[in-house]
């Protein structure tokens, strides 16, 4: 676990020292960014998302108080020049999935070199494909310029296979929460969880998966359960969070649920989306699985239904609890879509949370949480007196 | 008090006793902030005449529109192509609301943290007060902003909605998309009119937009005049207006109008006294009964000469080039002109601070009130730009962001003041 919990910092020094003999490093904001074509050009990918409250009052000076947090911190890290990640990048990639972010990268693109993707948001209509596809290959050529190096499409089709094995062990790794005994905390999974964004190194990445997934086997043939067996199982959808901005996941372990699934762009959202490795063209296959990612900012977003109705039969879910950052315009209006699906399709309890990065409403939360919690358990047992072998399955279809 | 029209309403499934009272505040504040006004043009009495009968005559020809087999489309928004509805046979009405009044029932299915035009057009919806989106065939919406695009979804539980994707940027491929998306909204609405639309069609739509908009352009260069020939109020009104009407009918009144006008301004004769402080208006658009800022304005010693938003200019200064021959030479004019769009919701959108800064010029304004509704982030990030560019130009902005509560008229009156104070 504490390979995990280090990821940052062994990140910052491998990079600097690739950096050094001419590696490029590129800072992405969003999983629509397809990292196959940056590391085919050499290049090194991070996520840049701010997950911390303390820079949002520098970045409130040039942007509207009535943005996401995730954004405002984000943007605040960087006109401040206060995050290690934000300072290592040689250039910044971008996407315009949600207003706030399409807006706030004109004002990133003053301080480094930015590359905005055009992300189309009828992702069923046969005109999002071709133009996505369109601009997977003017990613590629910003990538080839700013890395320095071009892409062939062996070498894209290699990293296309090593971050398919990448997806498919960290989904792996996220299956050990799906069984009656827990072994992890939600926090600690979050940790794993968060290094998919922080590697220097895809094949020793894919080694400290491996070792990890071993010593989990050896776990979970003990029985280790982290939590107590009557726990409510809850699942975390809705925005992003990570170290930093993980209060409503800490406040819901902290009042005895456990999250053993998170989806989420920190979580499996997009960890089933698999790259076709047989298609001819790679960069095809590559905006084939990108424009799948089951994002609100699609229209109607029904792959995200989809996900959820496996996920919530798969992890034994009892409660889902929809987390988003206040004035995230689309998964707010979303939660509404969710909850009904949550309430009516599957019969169990829901509950949407609006917050942001500072802790100004913790005790308010704790108390929802607790309320909500209870009410969760009740249903959990009612569930558990009720249930036949398969009965969830069923629900889930 | 019983209406003329309540048979109509009810078979519209109106809540009949809301929607009078709706009509009774409307008309209360209609009065107020425009009948009050001295030295009106003869010519706003049509305008007088519409809106008074908004939800009545105008509800009524659109039944029996229907009623002889045409279909209405509904909008909300300057990207959906007019052209191709009238083309099609169909009657096209914008349905942006700009009344509080279906806010609670709104914010049952929406975030309260969401701009005040996309809870009131649901509102109005849910709350069974809108006449004319109960006469819609169909709704067309379209991705430009987070809020609109997914309400969409929500509202489409309610009404028959078709949703177009608008781009992004302006580059080569995401003019193919959007005449990808052009070509698939005229196929709809062949579909739905069963009329396909053949070239002379197309020909004639084209034109008719194009007329409507070159008298909205005369208004606003004859408006511009010193001293100020029409209130602010009243222009906004003919704007407002021009979504409803009946294209035809609407662009020959305010072509008497603008007649009217041209007479006051070669006569020399304004509305304001001397000293009375040019203003323009930039951002969101402000849709019927949405006068609050305007009066606000105008009733502190300012008045304004000009709208840089989707009800006005970005939706009367470009017109579709007239005179291609064939039916795919139209539709590329059309889809050009749609592209000259500057609407927030593109990036990095440099055109609209030019615009602006040229009309303020043009216009020779003393200052430039920026307003976004609350919640709409693309307006509201773009202001920061928006006061430097203008700032650059030496003209003064004041950033008002507000919804459709009176609670901060107060607020707003002295804010307004002070900067048409500073401004002098």
């Amino acid at each position: 676990m504490k390979q995990f919990q280090d990821a940052g910092e062994r990140f910052l020094l491998d990079a600097s020292e690739l950096q050094d003999m001419g590696k490029k490093v590129a800072g992405v904001y969003c999983l629509f960014a397809p990292v196959e074509i940056v590391r085919a050009a050499g290049a090194i990918p991070v996520s840049l998302c701010g997950k911390r409250e303390k820079p949002i009052a520098d970045a409130e000076k040039s942007l509207p108080a009535n943005l996401c947090p995730l954004i405002k911190s984000s943007y605040g890290y960087a006109v401040t020049d206060t995050c290690p990640f934000f300072a290592a990048s040689d250039f910044l990639i971008g996407e315009t999935t949600c207003d706030g972010k399409k807006k706030m990268y004109e004002f990133l693109g003053r301080i480094k070199p930015l590359h905005l993707m055009n992300l189309p948001y009828s992702a069923d209509e046969p005109h999002a494909l071709r133009f996505w596809y369109e601009e997977i290959l003017r990613l590629r050529s910003f990538i080839e310029d700013s890395a320095g190096q071009n892409i062939n499409n062996d070498n894209l089709r290699f990293q296309i296979r090593i971050h398919n094995k990448i997806r498919k062990l960290i989904r792996r790794i996220s299956r050990f929460q799906a069984t009656e005994k827990i072994p992890v905390s939600g926090s600690d999974m979050l940790s794993v969880m968060e290094t998919k964004s922080f590697f220097v190194n895809p094949e020793k990445y894919i080694d400290l998966l491996e070792k990890f997934i071993a010593e989990m086997d050896a776990v979970a043939v003990g029985g280790f359960s982290r939590f107590e067996p009557d726990v409510p199982r809850i699942l975390l959808t809705g925005c992003p969070i990570g170290k930093g901005s993980e209060k409503v996941l800490r406040i819901i372990e902290e009042c005895g649920g456990a999250v053993v699934c998170m989806e989420n762009c920190s979580g499996v959202k997009g960890l089933d989306l698999l790259v076709d490795e047989e298609e001819k063209d790679p960069f095809l296959a590559l905006a084939r699985r990108y424009l799948q990612i089951p994002c609100s900012c699609i229209t109607p977003n029904t792959g995200r239904l989809a996900l959820l109705n496996r996920l919530i039969g798969e992890y034994r879910v009892d409660a889902v609890i929809d987390l988003t950052w206040q004035c995230c315009h689309t998964y707010n209006i979303e939660s509404r879509i969710i909850g009904d699906c949550v309430e009516n399709l599957h019969r169990l309890p829901f509950l949407h949370v609006e917050t942001d990065y500072s802790n100004s409403d913790v005790e308010q939360l704790r108390t929802r949480i607790e309320a909500f919690l209870e009410m969760a358990r009740w249903s959990s047992s009612a569930q558990a007196a009720l249930r036949k072998p398969g009965a969830r399955f069923q629900l889930s279809g | 008090m019983p209406s003329a029209y309540d048979q109509m309403w009810e078979k519209l499934n109106l809540d009949l006793e809301a929607h009078e009272g709706l009509l009774a505040v409307l008309g209360k504040f209609y009065g107020d902030i425009y009948m009050s006004q001295q030295g009106r043009l003869k010519g706003m009495e049509y305008l007088d005449f519409v809106l008074s009968e908004v939800h009545g005559l105008r509800i009524k020809e659109l039944q029996d529109a229907k009623a002889s087999g045409k279909k209405v489309v509904g909008t909300f928004c300057v990207f959906v192509p007019e052209e191709i509805v009238l083309a099609a046979g169909a009657v096209q009405v914008g349905l942006c609301a700009g009344a509080e009044i279906g806010k609670a029932e709104a914010e049952k299915v929406l975030p309260r943290n969401t701009c005040a035009l996309i809870k009131s057009f649901v509102g109005f919806k849910l709350a069974k007060l809108c006449p004319f989106i109960e006469s819609c065939d169909l709704i067309v919406g379209e991705t430009t902003c987070d809020g609109k695009k997914k309400a969409y979804e929500i509202f489409a539980e309610y009404s028959p909605v078709y949703v177009m994707e608008i781009p992004q940027m302006k580059a080569a491929c995401d003019r193919e998309l959007w005449k990808s998306e052009v070509g698939r909204f005229k196929s709809t609405v062949e579909e739905l009119t069963g009329n396909k639309i053949a070239a002379g069609d197309l020909r004639d739509s084209i034109h008719l937009v194009n007329e409507r908009r070159r008298v909205l352009q005369r208004l606003n260069r004859l408006r511009a005049a010193v001293p100020v020939p029409i209130s602010g109020r009243d222009a906004l009104l003919i704007n407002q207006i021009s979504f409803y009407d009946d294209p035809v009918r609407f662009t020959a009144k305010i072509s008497e109008l603008c007649d009217e006008l041209e007479q006051r301004v070669k006569s020399g004769a304004g509305i304001a006294p001397d000293g009375t402080a040019r203003l323009m208006l930039s951002g969101c658009p402000m849709a019927v009964p949405n006068w609050k800022l305007p009066y606000i304005i105008e009733s502190s010693r300012a008045v304004v000469v000009g709208e840089e938003s989707c009800i006005g200019t970005r939706n009367t200064r470009d017109l579709v080039q007239e005179g291609s021959a064939t039916l795919d030479d139209m539709i590329d004019a059309i889809v050009d002109r749609y592209m000259r769009i500057d609407c927030a919701c593109f990036t990095p959108n440099t055109e609209r601070l030019d615009n602006i800064v040229n009309m303020a010029r043009e216009l020779g304004v003393k200052g430039v009130i920026h307003y976004a509704l609350s919640f709409c982030q693309p307006y509201s990030m773009e202001a920061y730009k928006v006061e430097k560019a203008l700032s650059a130009a030496g003209i003064p902005m004041l950033a008002i962001e507000t919804d459709y509560s009176m609670e901060d008229v107060e607020q707003l009156k002295t804010r307004v003041e002070a900067f048409v104070e500073m401004t002098r």
